[in-house]
């Protein structure tokens, strides 16, 4: 009676007397009224394992949401996502594009009054978010799993070794290419190379694919409005990103951003210096095949020398991959205490990206010292981690580039959306 | 033995006082230690106090009385304690006693007020106005005496209250001294000091000219208060007809005070009444997280003031306050979560309802104190024969401070008693 008494109330205020002094209240739904609940209590330990602790330390006093710069004001986060999360709810949490606006800035753990740390429990939500949608489902299980971990990895060191051997190129010092330099394309011809890399690239590209739509489905379901206009939301998602704009809002890790800024723009580089590779190759066999004299400047099987523009941007996006994947650890450290530590499915990632990056740089200096053993050891170990990266990226957390990127389109395209400036 | 039938009470508050004019009336002998000029604590700036919501002096008054009657009770103002030595039964004290400058025979005629060329900030209205140097702590102080502040106004500037006082009441030659006592039991009553609104940032970190403690506006609503008891704005002295709680400003918070201060929530509640019956035409506004209102304090305060249309309770933290430089009107920013989503309302005053802070976190009494994980005084840690009382053990109000004041005293009678 008296909780009826105070919403009829509260209603009475915010609409027919509203001070003049208020200046902007926001309409809402009220989230719980009248609904019957069934928690559902191995969810609530799912997220509790994957990172959110702290969770049942909430006691919804909304310091967080006030204080995040990421939130709409309209029925913002995170402070519903926590009680959701309590409770178990988890359709309220999956169909939402709110647990992906979160960039995790955590000003809301910083400030939190009873250590619930709401960006970790949001990270732990996304994580299963991820495990929910991306197929096959076993495979996303056993990302999160550090239990799993060394099947992962198995895999690509079995089919490079079943490679290897198929070649007969075990003896490592004695390989060679035709100038008597170490080549990596000697090891194991490009072809092969890309006959795993091709396919795990579209196996990932349709995974992620259909982890979106499953996900876009469920958003538009839960919001019950279609999405408008979403041509224009994507350019302006994809604009968004590349700026970093939303990194800019956070306090406490704005750091993040300079850190995060290099290593996607490293990503890139690398993307483009594959490509341009790819082209250097296939070009030049092409052109070869059809019996033409290929251009000069297509140079054919790698490597190439220090200064073909390739390289360039290839080393460049290296360093700067090294220098970013470093601040990221870093900062991780450093607002560790405001901010938590993150769990293994974030660490995971930073730490194949690290070695990505490692044996990438080392495979190419040791190349360049001559030293064969290391260099195609550290070679095919960055096959591995290369194969892990994209081959998982639908499980792990590379994930997050497009489920966030999603929900920022859907929030946009529902009018559901921060300013950013 | 017998002749160390004697308790130190450190604190003149409202549990200290009662512990000493307890164990004075059961036989002990009690020396009262307070650092202020005068007795009383926290009670004594309180405009009207839980639960009859009388001024502070129909509770003190008595104390104070009981004090006066009594040749057992010993009271030292202006005093400090250095150290406790010893054990049980068999305690050294040394205390520190700061100079008054002015000596027993005051009568408080304030001739050495209106003499005194310099002023000092008022810590009893939270230095929301100023008073002589030489000054008389607030209206119904006890010791009636008035007190020279030797920091805002050395040696020389006190002469003109020397030359004006008729009674030979100024002592400019005062000295701090140490002195020595021995004493079977010892009671910290030292209590509390309101959260300090500086170290909340998101709150306005103490910048902002309208955002001011629940104690501040304890002492404007008092008549003896800075203002006469009116209830204005400290910008610009305008009437304040519509004004925002913000509960657990540093409570219930691991970055703060990890504990629920208990009386904050009464304390807005007693706030809002006082706004709506200054101005009838008021508007009041609460922001909790939950409405804390123990005991019989739920039926007599709450459910009356709820039933006030023009006091609004919203259920969310305030987590940022900004101020208009113009205006200087106040801002908050809060999630209503009954449903308005995130809320921006201006207000002509904002009121933290600051929490408790123990007052040994920033001053020393003399005995090591452990304590709980929460931040209060873990009592059983206390060497043996030294007790804590009050709101050092858990935030509590005047009633259940002298309970536990009063039954502290069986403790102290048996550590005399005991060898």
């Amino acid at each position: 009676m008296a909780e009826e008494k105070v919403e009829a109330r509260a209603t009475k205020t915010e609409t027919a007397e509203k001070p003049e002094t208020q200046v902007e209240v926001a309409k809402a739904p009220e989230p719980f009224a009248g609904i019957a609940l069934t928690p559902d209590l191995q969810f609530v330990n799912a997220i509790i394992k994957g990172g959110g602790e702290s969770l049942k330390k909430c006691y919804q006093c909304a310091t967080c949401s006030v204080v995040c710069n990421l939130t709409p004001s309209d029925n913002p986060f995170p402070r519903k996502e926590m009680i959701y999360a309590q409770w178990g709810l988890k359709d309220k949490l999956f169909g939402n594009p709110d647990i992906w606006l979160c960039h995790q800035c955590s000003d809301c753990t910083a400030y939190c009054p009873r250590g619930a740390k709401p960006g970790e429990v949001l990270n732990a939500v996304r994580k299963m978010s991820i495990e929910r949608y991306s197929v096959p489902g076993f495979l996303g299980k056993a990302v999160g799993n550090p239990g799993a971990l060394g099947l992962l990895l198995a895999i690509p060191v079995v089919i490079f070794l079943i490679i290897l051997g198929g070649l007969g190129h075990l003896n490592l010092e004695s390989i060679r290419n035709e100038a008597g330099d170490i080549a990596y394309s000697s090891l194991i011809k490009s072809y092969y190379i890309d006959g795993v890399f091709v396919p795990i690239f579209f196996f990932a590209v349709i995974s992620l694919a259909i982890g979106v739509s499953r996900y876009w489905k469920d958003l538009v379901q839960a919001a019950g409005v279609r999405p408008n206009g979403i041509g224009s939301a994507i350019s302006s998602t994809v604009g968004e990103i590349l700026a970093h704009k939303r990194f800019e809002k956070c306090n406490l890790t704005i750091s993040r951003k300079l850190a995060h800024m290099l290593v996607l723009f490293s990503f890139i580089g690398l993307a483009i210096t594959t490509a341009w590779a790819v082209l250097y190759l296939y070009g030049y066999e092409i052109m070869h095949a059809m019996g033409k004299t290929p251009y000069s400047w297509l140079l054919g099987p790698s490597p190439y020398p220090l200064t073909d523009p390739v390289k360039w941007l290839a080393n460049i996006s290296a360093i700067g991959l090294f220098i970013g994947i470093f601040m990221v650890m870093n900062n991780r450290k450093k607002n560790e205490e405001k901010a938590g530590k993150g769990g293994y499915y974030d660490w995971l990632l930073i730490y194949i990206i690290f070695a990505v990056m490692a044996t990438g740089i080392l495979s190419e200096l040791f190349r360049l010292a001559d030293l064969a053993l290391l260099s195609y050891l550290i070679y095919f170990s960055h096959l591995v981690v290369v194969f892990f990266l994209f081959a998982y990226a639908p499980f792990s957390k590379m994930a997050h580039m497009v489920y966030r990127a999603t929900a920022m389109v859907f929030a946009k395209a529902t009018e559901r959306d921060v300013e950013v400036k | 033995m017998a002749e160390n039938k004697k308790v130190l009470v450190i604190g003149g508050g409202i549990s200290g006082l009662t512990t000493a004019v307890e164990a004075a009336e059961a036989g002990l002998e009690a020396y009262i230690v307070e650092k202020n000029p005068y007795l009383g604590g926290r009670v004594a700036q309180i405009n009207k106090y839980f639960w009859k919501l009388c001024p502070p002096n129909c509770g003190l008054e008595i104390q104070f009385k009981r004090i006066k009657n009594n040749p057992r009770v010993t009271m030292y103002t202006l005093a400090e304690v250095e150290s406790i030595s010893g054990e049980e039964g068999n305690f050294d004290v040394k205390l520190k006693l700061n100079p008054r400058y002015v000596n027993d025979k005051c009568v408080g005629c304030d001739a050495c007020a209106q003499a005194c060329p310099s002023y000092r900030s008022n810590d009893f209205n939270f230095g929301m106005n100023k008073t002589k140097a030489a000054y008389l702590p607030f209206e119904q102080a006890f010791p009636f005496k008035y007190v020279i502040d030797g920091a805002t106004c050395p040696k020389d500037c006190m002469k003109p209250c020397l030359e004006a006082c008729k009674y030979a009441a100024i002592d400019l030659d005062m000295k701090p001294e140490t002195i020595s006592l021995k004493v079977g039991a010892v009671v910290l009553a030292t209590g509390w000091n309101p959260y300090d609104m500086n170290k909340l940032d998101i709150l306005g970190a103490g910048k902002m000219q309208n955002v001011i403690t629940n104690m501040m506006l304890e002492r404007l609503a008092s008549v003896d208060g800075p203002t006469q008891g009116k209830i204005v704005r400290p910008s610009d002295g305008k009437e304040v007809k519509n004004i925002a709680f913000v509960q657990c400003a540093g409570s219930r918070d691991e970055n703060h005070l990890k504990y629920c201060s208990y009386i904050c929530c009464l304390a807005s509640l007693k706030h809002a009444m006082y706004m709506r019956e200054q101005y009838p035409d008021s508007k009041v506004r609460i922001f909790y997280i939950d409405i804390r209102t123990p005991g019989l304090y739920e039926n007599r305060f709450y459910w009356k003031i709820k039933d006030d249309p023009n006091v609004i309770f919203t259920k969310g933290k305030v987590a940022g306050i900004t101020e208009d430089a113009a205006t200087k009107d106040v801002t908050v920013e809060v999630e209503d979560i009954y449903g308005a989503g995130k809320i921006k309302v201006t207000f002509d005053m904002v009121v933290l309802a600051t929490g408790m802070e123990l007052t040994t976190k920033g001053s020393k009494v003399g005995t090591d104190i452990s304590y709980t994980p929460d931040g209060l005084v873990d009592d059983a840690a206390l060497k043996k024969g030294i007790y804590a009382v009050g709101t050092l053990k858990s935030p509590a109000d005047v009633a259940r401070s002298v309970q536990d004041a009063t039954g502290a005293v069986i403790k102290c009678i048996q550590s005399v008693n005991r060898r």
